[in-house]
């Protein structure tokens, strides 16, 4: 049981380090800037008044560790400063956003986990035959596909040539659930990565497990197939497979920007591109802390759950 | 079981095959730019028709292959030629503190998702074609290195690096000679995977705009800009976008099936290079860790 304690306690700390760091090197890009933060972020318009509003917006005549602190502290709150492009704060940007995307993202992680576990069973379940081979190849295929290139395909097939869907989400605003076939490439082009991945790990994973000594001790006592495949296998095929769901996350975040790009729904992806476009930093920086803390929290959370499925990872992985 | 692995081998080559010779030798072939003409028409003289501002759709896919292709080759190399050392003195120093400091760092750039990092770069910097291969260089580089340390540490805890260290090997001898050497096939397949992770990272920077310039002739620029025309011409967004698709596909086919057959052959290669005592004192390492 300590043993469990203190990974769970090593890994917390390191959890909280990635925090501090993703902060520190977001904060950093400021500090980045080539010459004058303020003449270079003014850019096309080098005008007195607006170089002089920029530095008064983002406080850049007090030093840098003064507003990393002030800035950090209102972290917490919800408080990520104000944008050089609208004088709004980031804070309403990220609520503004934040709908359709969580919409997004829960939708394809409730279709990732069945169907990628289904798709993994059944390949393993019928090694070296077609349905095995079918499910291994397209998956490899797929899987290395850049997402925009899939959905600009798609969107060429199902909304130009059959017109079944819409080709973007333009003028349905965030009112995403009320307009489900917008939905339908979106999320179907923000599963093909993971689903290919978790595919192809359940089935190793359960290949290996059904031919360890254990699945062929319980086969010698009379258990029946179906309860040594998913009473036995699968859990212990689990494991690494949660902690492929845990960098599946760095997958859903890049695929998620360009998804909203590709269709046009006004996501966060969307806003921090538009922000990156518009060098609008507090914008990016306070996205990019969102992004950032959100992936090292699931991150976390993930690999604590693999841990607790297969603390003695290494019998069957 | 031999069969599916060729026949994914020769699937991987011909799907690859066509960007890859377009790629390459495309600027070889491509005439000079002509005279624009009006934007988003098909046919009247241009074969696959005009893009977004009535350049030939078939001249831009000539030119745009080759900057993917070499991208990301400069990526993946550079990725590689800084990971093996981290990854090796790590793995063979003795300094604790040293390890931890090569290391640690590396953990926690890999919390940060990939392509955010690159934006954050792109808000600062406006970075070039070789800003965008360092930068996703730099993001390859923790994962590569924290693979290179396990290899050099299971291949320097084998009896014959302490034979070496006995007889007083230099430590270049020794970590370039035989751990270096005893690890090359992992090292192979590793490059496989990253360089089908960079053509990715690549290709999508390039579309969300880092690292080109706007009207740049690049694969993924093509299907970006010529998108606001997909009714009235397809093919300038349809062309490329199949040949990006073709050549991420046929990189990840061609190395999973030529890696497989590789492991394959090194694995038999070590148990033969080994003798029987050392195989049998590496099942009992196996059976200790069980």
């Amino acid at each position: 049981m300590s043993g469990l304690r203190s990974f769970v306690a090593r890994r917390l700390l390191l959890g909280v380090a990635q925090t501090v760091a993703v902060v520190l090197l977001v904060f950093a890009l400021t500090e980045a800037l080539p010459g004058d933060a303020a003449v270079a972020l003014a850019g096309d318009q080098p005008d007195p008044a607006r170089i002089q509003a920029i530095r008064e917006a983002m406080e850049l005549d007090r030093p840098a560790y003064e507003r990393l602190a002030d800035w950090a502290a209102g972290l917490p709150h919800g408080d990520f400063g104000t944008s050089l492009a609208s004088g709004r704060p980031v804070s309403r940007y990220v609520a503004e956003g934040f709908g359709p995307t969580l919409l997004l993202a829960t939708l394809t992680v409730a279709l990732l986990v069945p169907v990628g576990f289904g798709l993994g069973v059944l390949a393993a379940r019928r090694v070296g035959r077609l349905a095995d081979r079918l499910i291994s190849s397209v998956t490899l295929a797929v899987y290395a596909v850049p997402e925009f290139a899939l959905g600009v395909l798609l969107v060429t097939v199902f909304a130009l040539r059959l017109g079944w869907l819409p080709p973007t989400a333009v003028g349905y605003g965030t009112d995403l659930l009320g307009h489900p076939a917008a939905l339908v490439l979106p999320v179907l082009v923000l599963l093909s990565r993971p689903v290919c991945s978790l595919a192809r790990l359940v089935r190793a994973g359960m290949i290996d497990a059904l031919a360890s000594p254990y699945a062929a001790q319980a086969r010698r006592y009379g258990v029946s197939g179906v309860r040594i495949h998913y009473a036995h296998a699968l859990p212990n095929a689990l494991a690494p497979a949660a902690q492929q769901l845990a960098r599946t996350i760095d997958w859903l975040l890049c695929g998620v920007i360009v998804v909203e790009a590709l269709y046009v729904i006004p996501g966060l992806g969307t806003v921090l591109l538009n922000a990156v476009a518009e060098r609008d930093v507090p914008v990016v920086q306070g996205l990019a802390v969102v992004f950032g803390v959100l992936t090292v929290v699931l991150n976390l959370g993930a690999d604590l759950v693999a841990h607790r499925l297969a603390p003695r990872a290494g019998v069957a992985a | 079981m031999k069969n599916p692995r060729t026949g994914r081998f020769a699937l991987g080559l011909a799907v690859v095959a066509v960007p890859l010779v377009l790629a390459l030798l495309g600027p070889v072939f491509a005439e000079e730019p002509g005279r624009r003409a009006v934007s988003f028409t098909a046919g009247d003289g241009h074969w696959l028709g005009t893009d977004f501002v009535g350049r030939d759709v078939w001249q831009q896919v000539l030119h745009g292959g080759r900057p993917v292709v070499l991208t990301a080759l400069a990526a993946t190399t550079l990725a590689c030629l800084v990971a093996l050392p981290i990854g090796l003195v790590s793995a063979l120093t003795h300094r604790r503190l040293l390890e931890e400091l090569l290391m640690r760092p590396l953990d926690i750039l890999l919390a940060v998702p990939s392509l955010l990092l690159i934006l954050l770069a792109a808000t600062v910097f406006s970075p070039g074609a070789v800003g965008l291969a360092l930068l996703v260089a730099l993001i390859n580089v923790p994962d590569a290195a924290r693979l290179v340390r396990a290899a050099a540490m299971e291949a320097a805890a084998r009896p014959a690096v302490e034979a070496l260290r006995m007889q007083g090997e230099t430590w270049w001898r020794l970590a370039v000679g035989y751990v270096g050497r005893s690890m090359l096939g992992t090292l192979a397949a590793d490059v496989g995977t990253r360089l089908t992770g960079v053509l990715y990272l690549v290709a999508t920077a390039a579309f969300l705009g880092v690292g080109v310039a706007p009207d740049a002739a690049d694969w993924a620029v093509m299907v970006d800009r010529n998108r606001t025309g997909l009714f009235l011409q397809p093919w300038a967004v349809v062309v490329p976008a199949l040949l990006i698709v073709a050549l991420t596909m046929g990189t990840n086919l061609l190395f999973d099936a030529a890696l497989a057959g590789d492991r394959r052959s090194t694995r038999v290669q070590d148990t033969k290079r080994r003798g029987a005592p050392e195989s049998l004192r590496s099942r009992a390492g196996s059976e200790a860790r069980r």
